[in-house]
């Protein structure tokens, strides 16, 4: 059980950086200056779970 | 502190109006706002709320996310095609069970993403094609796509709103699936033969041919294999839980997802798919983020405080006359934003006056998304004419069209309100 | 836009998110790798850790410390736990009076002062707590780590759809399978919060306890307030430590109730229903809890003053008095330590020939007289084998 968990919760850490990734590719492609505001701060959560921080 | 916490609510409010006003979109205004209060009450940048903020609804998005590439493959798959296909070949004779399956189609993607443009954007077109082929004018398709979306985002299993309101008074998101069954399907059937009930039979071959064909070896195994799979994760987990890994539900929606990518017929491109998803997403992730940060700024500040002590204070009476005005109002100001902020001490009050909170969270639970369709955010509301390509106008015709359903559900969700302990056997599930 | 102006906006952009990176992601690292001193009492004769008594939590985030006070003559053994909702801070400054202060002249006494050490470590996004309190001693300020209700979510990711206890198969809140006080009796294979509770039923096992006291603090919207929630098998010494006690000591009153036999999870509830132990839960208010508070600090966490709360209360919304004096740190842990000991006082009244006997902690009136910092000896002046970190 404990290392299904484990492959559970590395998962998760997976998706966050999937997201992570399509934010970051949004943030260079887009030509909105709003957006890439927007996704600057959307992408802090995602980073900081990431690196186990947060 | 009364005046610092008012003036703290009067700096969030004018920021906004001001940053809406130089046309930056409501997540940007709303931050805007976060920061401005932030600065006045601690003199500075409080870098770390600001950043906590961020993670109040972290794995809400996640399950929004997941959830929502579910739903997105099946449409890709041909999935949904199949399934309206099937219901039109099968039932075009009847009307009314049409209608009835077409609800039922409009119900899954909003009850399984809590996200009402989830089923604008993935059933919307299809299913308004059909409806306006069955002699249902553009304005009434139109309102019915946007009023059972709404339906759809509060039915459960995942309703947002509820989640939100729920994690944030302590209260466990146990026992709403009943309630907000009940009064969802009423809602978005009643919508349904209201506007749609009158109306010619439809010509089968002509319908056929304006959808979409789905891949030849699409079938019901198929399309309905990712469904079953969904629900025995769930299923399981509350049956075994003591043998069952803990998935999470953003993990269920995964490995759904997964199955759909295998059973499909026609070869899909995963990780172009998931793109588009997260892409599409964007705006309505980032007003969940944004949110958490004006929440986490208005509670160190006591402007949430203020609000809620506003709320609690208020005399039952006058709740159960105004909330059917004020939550889809608030709804259509701040989105998501007013789960926590007016839910939270409504049940609250609420319980503490001896009324059944999760009945009564499940009633302004459907009440906020009807919200949706009003100004300045409008969301939903705007998806359904862009998505739909509506010629009318927005607020005389398709709005207006809209009112008594609206009507009907809101008063229907009074009736819960003022009845919650009588109707608390519906609690369950 | 023209694309000059776009890529600045861009890059201005990435240098402003990259520094609330940065600040930000120190600041949650110094307060989840901070570590609280603790000097050992006269009467610690041991530090064992928790995962002495459960393996799998050994050197992981979880392996609080665990003080043995023991008089080395035979008496009744108590556990008290404070931490078990780090949000709460009376609980665990009271356990740390017991562990740094508490000299047994008969019996044993085991204390943890951080039960949940993982919530410990992280604070609640949305609620803008404060990372740190510090509390003023004769010789300084001591800082701790202010934390959550729940189990950091990087000890313990993801919650389930719903959260099914084990072994009631009670449907509760997903969260609440990181609510340490939750999850009792735990389980050996569970989730991390469960392999806690776990590890500390194992405590209760093997050093036989007879008597265990879990330390909390309640928001005064909370009925569950000023109380001592008993286990059957203690209802009569929480029945007379309350009267005892509101007669003789208090202000304002401490009630007792029943633990809900259909409420599991819970310490009250599954310690008793688990073990041989006596099994009791001390509640105090906490303003700083309330939903309709003011502005969220550390002079609110500790001073316990809030006009917002005040106002609820002139309504009839709460259910616990509160005045312009508010509920301060000290009233609150005085309340913690004086019911600790009025129910040892109890204990031995009712099982003479198997006391326990602990001698040096302040009651009530002395903490509010020379405040709770005055406990809490300087590591600097003492021993470096007598100092031990949280």
């Amino acid at each position: 059980m404990g290392i299904i968990n484990s492959i559970i919760e590395f998962s998760y850490y997976l998706i966050s950086a999937f997201i992570a990734f399509i934010l970051l590719r949004e943030i260079v492609k887009t030509k909105d200056a709003q957006e890439a505001v927007l996704y600057s701060v959307i992408i802090i959560p995602f980073i900081l779970r990431i690196l186990r921080i947060k | 502190m009364f005046l610092h916490a008012g003036i703290v609510l009067i700096i969030i409010a004018v920021t906004f109006a001001v940053g809406t006003y130089f046309k930056l979109g409501i997540e940007l205004a709303m931050l805007l706002s976060a920061l401005a209060a932030a600065i006045y009450h601690t003199g500075g940048v409080p870098v770390r709320h600001l950043v906590e903020g961020a993670f109040t609804y972290y794995d809400v998005s996640l399950i929004f996310i997941t959830a929502t590439l579910f739903i997105n493959l099946v449409k890709e798959s041909g999935g949904i095609a199949f399934m309206v296909r099937k219901i039109i070949i099968r039932f075009h004779e009847h009307r009314y069970l049409t209608l009835l399956f077409l609800t039922f189609v409009l119900m899954i993607p909003g009850a399984l993403t809590g996200a009402g443009a989830a089923t604008v954007l993935t059933v919307g077109t299809l299913v308004g094609t059909v409806l306006i082929y069955m002699g249902i004018s553009e304005t009434r398709t139109a309102a019915i796509i946007f009023l059972c979306a709404s339906m759809s985002a509060a039915a459960p299993p995942i309703n947002l709103w509820a989640m939100m309101a729920a994690a944030g008074a302590n209260m466990p998101y146990v026992g709403f699936m009943q309630p907000l069954l009940v009064i969802t399907v009423i809602g978005a059937l009643f919508t349904m033969f209201f506007l749609g009930a009158k109306g010619e039979n439809p010509e089968l071959d002509k319908i056929l041919k304006e959808l979409p064909v789905p891949p030849e070896k699409m079938n019901w195994t198929r399309v309905g294999t990712p469904f079953l799979i969904l629900i025995v994760l769930i299923v399981a987990g509350r049956l075994f839980p003591f043998k069952m890994p803990i998935l999470g539900l953003p993990l269920m929606f995964l490995i759904s997802a997964l199955a759909m990518f295998i059973l499909s017929p026609k070869k899909l491109n995963i990780l172009n798919i998931a793109g588009k998803t997260i892409r599409s997403l964007i705006p309505l992730v980032g007003i969940m983020i944004v949110v958490g940060i004006l929440i986490q700024i208005m509670a160190l500040s006591g402007a949430r405080g203020l609000i809620s002590l506003a709320v609690v204070t208020l005399p039952v009476w006058f709740l159960f006359a105004s909330l059917f005005i004020i939550l889809p109002v608030s709804e259509g100001l701040l989105q998501y934003a007013v789960a926590p902020l007016l839910g939270v001490p409504l049940i609250f009050l609420f319980n503490m006056k001896g009324f059944n909170p999760v009945i009564i969270l499940s009633a302004m639970a459907v009440m906020w998304p009807i919200g949706d369709i009003l100004p300045p955010t409008a969301v939903v509301g705007r998806a359904t004419v862009i998505e739909l390509d509506y010629s009318g106008r927005y607020y005389k015709d398709f709005l207006k069209t809209c009112l008594i359903p609206m009507a009907f559900i809101l008063a229907l969700c009074t009736i819960f309100l003022v009845f919650s302990n009588q109707l608390s056997f519906l609690v369950g599930g | 836009m023209s694309s000059k102006k776009l890529i600045i906006i861009k890059l201005l952009t990435a240098v402003l998110i990259i520094t609330a990176l940065v600040i930000s992601a120190r600041s949650f690292l110094a307060h989840r790798n901070y570590k609280e001193t603790v000097v050992a009492g006269p009467s610690v004769t041991e530090v064992k850790t928790l995962g002495d008594y459960f393996e799998p939590i050994k050197n992981t985030v979880a392996d609080c410390n665990i003080y043995i006070l023991d008089s080395g003559k035979p008496g009744a053994i108590f556990f008290v736990i404070g931490g078990t909702h780090p949000e709460e801070p009376a609980a665990n400054l009271s356990a740390e009076i017991l562990a740094e202060n508490a000299t047994l002249e008969k019996g044993k006494l085991i204390v943890a002062i951080r039960a949940n050490r993982s919530a410990s470590t992280v604070t609640r996004p949305g609620d803008a707590y404060p990372q740190f309190y510090t509390i003023k001693t004769d010789w300084g300020e001591k800082k701790y780590r202010m934390g959550d209700r729940w189990t950091n979510p990087l000890d313990s990711w993801p919650d389930p759809e719903v959260y099914v206890h084990y072994p009631s198969k009670q449907m509760l809140a997903y969260m609440d399978i990181r609510n340490f006080n939750r999850t009792w009796p735990g389980k050996k294979d569970g989730s991390f919060t469960e392999q806690v509770n776990y590890a500390f039923m194992q405590i209760i096992k093997q050093e036989k306890v007879d008597l265990f006291i879990d330390f909390h603090e309640a928001e005064l919207e909370y009925p569950v307030i000023s109380t001592i929630v008993a286990h059957e098998s203690g209802r009569n010494i929480a029945a007379m430590a309350s009267m005892m006690l509101t007669d003789m000591e208090f202000e304002k009153p401490i009630s007792m109730e029943f633990s809900p036999k259909s409420l599991h999870g819970l310490s009250h509830r599954e310690v008793g229903d688990y073990s041989d132990a006596i099994s009791l839960l001390f509640e105090t208010p906490e303003p700083f809890l309330d939903r309709v508070r003011g502005i969220t600090d550390e002079h609110l966490l500790l001073e316990g003053k809030d006009p917002f709360v005040q106002r609820a209360g002139e309504f009839g919304l709460l259910y616990e008095t509160i005045d312009e004096d508010g509920w301060p740190i000290e009233v609150r842990v005085g309340r913690h330590c004086s019911t600790a000991l009025m129910v040892a006082q109890i204990w031995n009244q009712m099982n003479p020939g198997k006391e326990i006997k602990i001698k040096n902690v302040p009651k009530y009136a002395e903490i509010i007289k020379n405040g709770v910092g005055h406990y809490f000896k300087n590591p600097a002046n003492m021993d470096s084998d007598r100092i031990y970190y949280e």
